[in-house]
């Protein structure tokens, strides 16, 4: 295990062992309590989610409990987040026919990958949950089965839904070896880069942040004017990457969406 | 200097997606350019072929943290 | 290393049974492993999130949705029926318009009957009253004529009898058919027997 013996951290021997620098994936590994009876801890990421989602459900609730025919301020701002899932990802993805059902499920990952994503940099938080894999493959999960028996239905038998993900007009000795492939696509790929898209991009963003951001403290405390001077450049870049980790955290939920979106319009479709 | 070779590897492994990723954008900001009102249908199907292309970049995060830790 | 010895190392991580700590544990676990109360956990929030999505916040929405729908449509409906009624009311109030000129018009057409109708009534009795003064007068008058003349005509016979005593000297008056003569004379003056230019001529001749 020899995390810290990295470039920085030989740079800069104040950060030793205990330290938060350099950013170990160790350092998403922040157990609050243990749970009565079990070998297991309750996570502060899993207290982060609970919050999430209750705050999620309260806003949500509020905003459209009367929901008007005029919308006041925060109906406007949950029907244009609410449009965005349903006419932007669902409808284009599913296809306005049979995209209704759906609605529900993705405006509801959309959501809750976008705040608890946005977590990850609100000051009292600033913990993405999704930087823990348990939780981007929980919602794989719930993705890789509702897909799957989305397909199985609509071909009516796991033979007409193997055979479905053949391209047509393939020449027969070829469909061995492409069926290999989808088969492949359908129950490997697809869920594990679902998954870990999600998780690698709020992990490495993370660290990312708190390369730069601690990083810079690290530089700042040594009192030597050089690299005080360093750690002004440093910061600056944290904000900036800040910016940019927002932007990430949007673009993540909305491909997660927007793929599992996919996937089912994909199983419903008619002609692969 | 000391550290982990598969450090490198996945910094190499990225070059590729990287590359990918460039690419698909550069041909969705051409279509843009040439046709504005096609961009709400290109825009599912760029960022579709961004995630695609960034999932090799996650099958190299998997490698190399299977490597580093358990290697 | 190779890539099978990754994944033997992988698996065998995973299934360890002396693991110190259950997988995805600890500081030194390896990040892209479950920590399986951290899944679970997730599976049930999301669990609760998505019912409580789909009972409560998606139907309102929709809901929202359909009735900005039929509000817009309804809207327009309700236009149109206002506009409708709008033009009723309109011809309502232009009829009524009409009909109060012309029962106005009618009015003033008897008014202008009735006054004429006056009028001549009124001039037809102003005519009748000078009638009856024009013939009342003429009567008073034609009495009052009668009158001179019955006066006159004693006094003629008293002056002309005193006039014939004088010239014949003698007295008529007592007589009663001298009254005869001069009624006589009299009627024949009126009847023009006797010719007055024999009177004139006489005078002439003097």
């Amino acid at each position: 295990m020899n995390a810290t013996t990295t470039a920085a951290g030989l740079v800069l021997p104040t950060a030793g062992e205990g330290s938060h620098f350099p950013p170990t994936p160790g350092d998403f590994w922040q157990p609050l309590f243990a749970i009565p009876g079990t070998e297991y801890y309750f996570t502060r990421p899993m207290l982060l989610m609970a919050i999430a989602t209750g705050l999620l459900m309260v806003a949500l609730f509020v905003t459209t409990r009367r929901a008007a025919i005029v919308p006041g301020k925060g109906q406007w701002l949950t029907e244009q987040v609410y449009n965005f899932a349903r006419n932007g990802i669902a409808r284009d993805m599913i296809g306005s026919k049979d995209f209704m059902p759906f609605v529900p499920f993705l405006f509801s990952l959309f959501v809750f990958i976008l705040l608890n994503n946005v977590f990850g940099i609100i000051p009292p938080f600033q913990n993405p949950t999704m930087a823990r894999i348990g939780f981007p493959i929980g919602l794989t999960l719930i993705v890789y089965v509702v897909y799957h028996w989305v397909g199985l239905r609509k071909a009516g038998g796991l033979g007409a839904y193997i055979g479905g993900m053949l391209p047509a007009g393939l020449p027969g000795w070829i469909k061995p070896f492409i069926l290999f492939l989808e088969l492949i696509t359908f129950f490997i790929t697809r869920p594990l880069t679902l998954a870990l898209r999600l998780f690698g991009n709020m992990f490495a963003g993370h660290m990312l942040l708190v390369v730069f951001i601690v990083g810079g403290w690290y530089l700042f405390k040594t009192f030597e004017p050089g690299l005080m001077l360093v750690a002004l450049p440093a910061w600056i870049l944290g904000a900036l990457l800040t910016v940019f980790e927002a932007l990430i955290q949007f673009l993540q939920a909305y491909v997660f969406t927007l793929l599992a979106a996919s996937y089912i319009g994909g199983a419903l479709a008619d002609e692969h | 200097m000391s550290g982990d070779i598969t450090l490198l590897g996945y910094g190499v492994s990225t070059i590729g997606p990287a590359i990918a990723v460039g690419l698909i954008f550069a041909a969705y900001i051409n279509g843009v350019a040439r046709q504005p009102e096609a961009q709400g249908k290109l825009q599912p199907i760029a960022i579709l072929g961004f995630a695609l292309a960034e999932a090799l970049a996650i099958f190299g995060l998997v490698l190399f943290f299977i490597a580093f830790f358990v290697g | 290393m190779d890539y099978t010895t990754i994944v033997a190392g992988a698996l065998k991580a995973a299934t360890e049974e002396d693991h110190s700590e259950p997988i995805g544990a600890g500081e030194g676990a390896i990040p892209i492993l479950p920590y399986m109360p951290e899944l679970i956990f997730g599976l049930i929030v999301f669990g609760i999130f998505y019912f409580f999505v789909k009972r409560k916040i998606v139907p309102n929405l929709e809901k929202a949705y359909a009735d900005r729908t039929s509000a817009i449509e309804g809207g327009m409906e309700r236009a149109e029926k206002a506009e409708a009624e709008a033009a009723a009311a309109k011809k309502k109030y232009e009829d009524q318009l009409g009909e109060a000129r012309a029962e106005a018009a009618q009015i003033r057409e008897r008014a202008k009957e009735q006054g004429a109708q006056i009028i001549a009534e009124m001039r037809e009795q102003a005519q009748v009253e000078a009638n009856r003064i024009t013939e009342t007068a003429h009567k008073q008058v034609e009495a009052e004529r009668q009158q001179a003349f019955v006066q006159l005509r004693g006094e003629v016979g008293q002056i002309s009898t005193a006039l014939a005593s004088k010239i014949v000297g003698e007295s008529l008056e007592d007589e009663a058919r001298q009254r005869g003569i001069v009624d006589r004379f009299l009627a024949d003056l009126e009847s023009g027997a006797i010719e007055p230019e024999q009177l004139g001529a006489h005078d002439e001749v003097r």
